[in-house]
């Protein structure tokens, strides 16, 4: 139901004291937390695990219900480091949450974790603090025990380094692979993480009535590891109920010595809710969100914060916000608050980036996405006023983290929901990123998920659907270097980076000997397998490695699928399972397949001066560069109906065969996806001059975009990805567009936005199930110019890269052009504004 | 450990945390010549040599290494320069080859590239595996346990 009259709820302002709040979240630079890793490893270490050749579940429980019981309860934070001329210094502010907690004990932290990759951090620990871009604040005493307590005693011991140990010589060479940077990422050393938890049954039942389920089901059950299994469970929802406890004395203590008759009140509050929740069933709203937030710290806790996501939370907690809205306990306005809030709160840390992680993955946050609108499990519209609710939250506080995805189910949803979408893209420059559920549900009963379930899909990290609390998916398992599969097929299984005496794969001929296209796609085939091979193989060695290492209670018990099956979600206990990969560089091997095509093949005789030209990096051959490059020439991926969309159809099918039918260690199947944050700029820098006249290391193209500067008419750039068949890409797909945000009148735009989404979305228009998903960057060209040399002006501007949202200022130099230089189109006429590429300097974008 | 190193390790134990800076100034001078002027041909062996006096002079410093075990190697692609640092039981070794056993073994292309990879307060890791300027093969940790002790020794040193 959806009873407000304004579905923008343009009215709704953030209270005074929520943005005092944010003001000092913007100020804060983040900072190490050592809680943590400073427990884990005291726990473990009196447990006895770094001696064990495998840790189970109910060991693991009790490790993080230590933990649990441990840590911190702070109910409010009061300081904060800041960036000023002399350094960092510490700032003081006014916390007035109504959710106390946080996932580490600072108000922004670093979460480390260093049963996984937090030991990058150790040659950094006395000059991190001055780095250029990102840096974090640490003091002395918490470097002293990283450095003497906890980071020696993982050197052995982290996921990589077991794996290592457990792995067969292929393995080992395989690491080594990895560890070139070159060919693909596997993630799985620093997490899984990358799902959506149910909180539906938390919010409703409590802590209480799961913990009480599993010791009920421990007590008929004869199977000792399901005993064992279900005693985890019990343990950590125990431990999280301490947690809540322990929040609510210390509101209880800080209102009994408060003299300030306000927050008396509130830390009451707060001591009362806390005293109920998550342990009972939630009651309110607001209720609701804090058991969301608890379980979501708790989640962390265990997981490295990297992709977990909140999913459809407009569908968990809209009969709470209905019924308060009824009784009229609370307003639309008091909602936009509590939101507020908790996405401060969902926003308090960021991943721990090592500078050697800067290139490609610099700028991040967490990929905490939450989904909103779109159908129900029986198909009927979901879109309801705390849709609106969320969304205005979401507008009013424009935070990198959490990352808004809304669903869109064509001809079902209303269009004044879709035209309200787009103008919350227009307020704030970058989000929510739009999702066809027609395409979506498509893409996944394909892949293995019921009706029922694929309605009921969340958006997990970037772009990533799954069934919402049941997929348990790694969608970001690895991160697959395309254009390194043209390459070895370019060089008969060699690759310039290494130089070209030595055979990296296997000889599949000299292209230039080839007769046809089909042979040279044939070549890339086995190219593509053997890349694929490699990354596989060592997801499937870190998969069980974290099997004998790293189960997940936690998660496991907040989850559906673990209670019914007895097993942990590390061990296939979900409902859904899966492995994810994400393809990078789509766009430019398609392109580069067109131009091999044409000009290479195509000719009588065929031409090899292509291949050559690579070699020199087009140097010498710069009218073949200009043919390349000119899209009334050569067919290219965006810019031509026909040619340009055989070779992109070609080359998803080829990636869905390579990878669907392959069973992962938890019993679930690969599928791929086609985002790829900022990894199209560093993957970028390995590949040498491409065919479709990318020169050396530039940029790849972002997600399934289409290359930049080839594409001069939007309908033809959303048509060609829309004609690509959406079961190919269950792992989701970004494609990135920019418009121009001052073009004309505001209605026209807005109208011009909606029919343009409408239009690639639209299934009727001869392109299968439409476009499944779209993202936006609306911000002048000018204003990104000027936030590059100025970007104390705009340290909150917020951009989508591809997939996630991030502040420019946090970009590398690289990326900022990237962004830059991506093709921005006029809603006015649809065509391509005309901008000269972007002239990177040293150093740019550095000072923030 | 030469008898000298020994009477000096013994004889500094007695003396006040900033006289034993001192000392570890005093013999770690080549390294800080290295790091303020010009990177040479000798930063490795400077940098090698001004952890093993700053580990044999500086309690706190030792305390860096307290109860490490572990081999790294470096060297040249053309084994020019090959050199192994053993840590075991809170001494460091300076060996004059690579050993074939190792926890992680570093190759790089010159000293600068090294130096730029270890020390750099601008390090661009990705674009010294992307210019092949430098190639790590083993346990990563244990190179950035390595890393560790050379900064925090610039640190103290005064040219971080």
């Amino acid at each position: 139901m959806i009873a407000v009259q304004d579905i923008s709820l343009r009215d709704v302002k953030l209270a005074p004291a929520l943005q005092s709040l944010r003001e000092a979240y913007f100020r804060a630079i983040p900072e190490v937390c050592v809680e943590r890793p400073r427990l884990i490893t005291q726990f473990s270490a009196e447990a006895g695990l770094f001696e064990r050749e495998r840790i189970t579940s109910l060991e693991k429980a009790r490790l993080y219900r230590r933990v649990l019981e441990r840590r911190t309860p702070v109910v409010w934070h009061r300081q904060g480091h800041m960036r000023t001329a002399s350094g960092l210094e510490e700032f003081s502010f006014d916390d007035s949450s109504p959710f106390a907690g946080s996932t580490t004990s600072k108000f922004k932290g670093v979460p480390l974790y260093p049963e996984f990759m937090a030991l990058a951090l150790w040659p950094e620990l006395w000059t991190m603090s001055r780095r250029q871009s990102n840096p974090y604040y640490i003091g002395e005493e918490e470097i002293r025990i990283l450095n003497l307590e906890v980071f020696p005693r993982w050197m052995d011991h982290n996921l990589t380094e077991l794996a290592r140990a457990r792995g067969t010589e292929e393995d080992r060479q395989r690491m080594q692979l990895l560890q070139k940077f070159v060919f693909f990422l596997a993630s799985k050393p620093n997490c899984i993480s990358h799902t959506i938890p149910d909180f539906s049954r938390a919010v409703r039942e409590g802590l209480r009535a799961i913990l009480n389920d599993a010791l009920e089901r421990q007590d008929r059950t004869a199977d000792p590891s399901q005993q064992d299994f279900y005693q985890a469970m019990a343990e950590v929802l125990e431990g999280i109920i301490v947690y809540a406890h322990n929040l609510s004395d210390t509101a209880a203590g800080m209102a009994a010595r408060t003299q300030d008759a306000k927050q008396k009140a509130d830390l009451t509050e707060i001591a009362r809710v806390y005293g109920r929740v998550p342990e009972q069933p939630a009651q309110t709203f607001r209720e609701g969100l804090t058991t969301i937030w608890l379980c979501w710290t708790a989640i962390h806790l265990e997981n490295p914060n990297v992709g977990l996501s909140l999913g459809r939370l407009d569908q968990v907690l809209y009969d709470l916000y209905r019924q308060d809205i009824d009784a009229e306990r609370m307003t639309v306005e008091d909602a936009v608050q509590l939101l507020g809030y908790v996405w401060l709160k969902i926003g308090d840390h960021v991943p721990m980036v090592p500078a050697a992680g800067e290139q490609l993955f610099g700028g991040t946050g967490s990929n905490q996405a939450i989904t909103i609108g779109g159908v129900d499990r029986e198909g009927h519209d979901a879109v309801n006023e705390l849709t609106y609710v969320m969304l205005r939250a979401i507008e009013l506080m424009k935070l990198r983290d959490p990352n808004l995805n809304a669903r869109y189910y064509p001809g079902v949803n209303e269009k004044d929901y879709l035209r309200r979408l787009c103008e919350a893209n227009v307020n704030t420059g970058a989000t929510p990123a739009l999702h066809n559920d027609r395409a979506v549900i498509q893409a996944l009963t394909a892949s293995g998920h019921t009706l029922a379930q694929a309605r009921d899909y969340g958006v997990i990290g970037c772009v990533e659907p799954g069934s919402n609390g049941r997929f348990y998916g790694h969608s970001g398992a690895i991160l697959l270097n395309l254009p390194s599969a043209l390459e070895l097929t370019l060089f008969s299984g060699r690759h310039r980076h290494f130089g070209l005496g030595n055979i990296i794969s296997m000889e599949t001929g000299d292209p230039s000997t080839f007769q046809s296209f089909a042979e040279f796609q044939g070549a890339f085939n086995l190219q593509l397998h053997w890349v694929m091979d490699q990354a596989i193989a060592l997801n499937e060695l870190f998969g069980r490695t974290h099997q004998q290492f790293y189960p997940t209670p936690i998660l496991s018990a907040l989850f559906e699928g673990p209670m019914e099956s007895g097993k942990d979600l590390i061990d296939g206990g979900a409902t859904l399972n899966a492995s994810g990969i994400a393809i990078i560089g789509f766009a430019d091997v398609v392109d580069s397949l067109n131009v091999i095509e044409k000009l290479v093949y195509g000719q009588q005789p065929t031409d090899s001066t292509l291949f050559q030209a690579i070699t020199k990096n087009y140097e010498g051959y710069e009218a073949l560069l200009a043919r390349v490059r000119n899209p009334d020439k050569v067919p290219r991926f965006g810019a031509d109906e026909v040619n340009g969309e055989k070779n992109a159809i070609w080359l998803a099918e080829t990636l869905h065969e390579a990878t669907h039918t392959r069973r992962n260690y938890r019993g679930g199947y690969y599928r791929v996806g086609y985002w790829s944050m900022t990894n199209h700029a560093g993957f970028g820098r390995f590949i040498g001059a491409t065919p479709n006249g990318r020169k050396d290391g530039e940029n790849f193209s972002s997600g399934l975009t289409p290359c930049s500067g080839v594409t001069p008419h939007l309908t033809a750039a959303l048509h060609a990805v829309a004609n690509l068949p959406a079961e190919c890409a269950s792992n989701g797909m970004a494609v990135n567009l920019k418009f121009t945000p001052d073009d004309g009148d505001r209605t026209r735009m807005l109208d011009n936005f909606t029919a343009a989404v409408a239009g690639y979305f639209d299934a009727s228009a001869d392109h299968g199930t439409g476009g499944m998903e779209i993202q936006f960057n609306v911000t002048s060209h000018r204003d990104f110019i000027e936030a590059v040399s100025d970007p104390s002006r705009y340290d909150q501007l917020l951009v989508r890269v591809s997939g996630y949202t991030a502040y420019f200022k946090d970009l590398n130099p690289q990326m900022q052009k990237e962004i830059i230089d991506r093709t921005e189109y006029r809603l006015s006429s649809g065509d391509a504004v005309p901008y000269e590429p972007f002239a990177l300097t040293k150093g740019a974008g550095h000072d923030n | 450990m030469t008898t000298r190193q020994s009477a000096l390790q013994l004889a500094s134990r007695a003396f006040p945390e900033p006289f034993q800076n001192f000392l570890v100034d005093r013999f770690a001078r080549q390294l800080k010549a290295e790091l303020s002027e010009k990177i040479t041909d000798e930063f490795l062996e400077a940098l090698l040599r001004g952890m093993e006096w700053a580990l044999l002079l500086s309690g706190s410093y030792r305390r860096n290494i307290d109860g490490f075990f572990g081999v790294c190697v470096f060297r040249t692609r053309d084994n020019k320069v090959a050199t192994t640092a053993v840590f075991a039981d809170g001494h460091m070794r300076i060996e004059g080859q690579a050993r074939s056993t190792y926890n992680v073994r570093v190759t790089f292309q010159d000293v600068h590239a090294l130096w730029s990879f270890l020390l750099s307060e601008n390090q661009d890791i990705l674009d010294s595996i992307l210019k092949n300027t430098v190639d790590v093969d083993g346990n990563l940790n244990y190179l950035y346990r390595f890393g560790f002790l050379a900064k925090d020794l610039t640190r103290r040193l005064g040219v971080a």
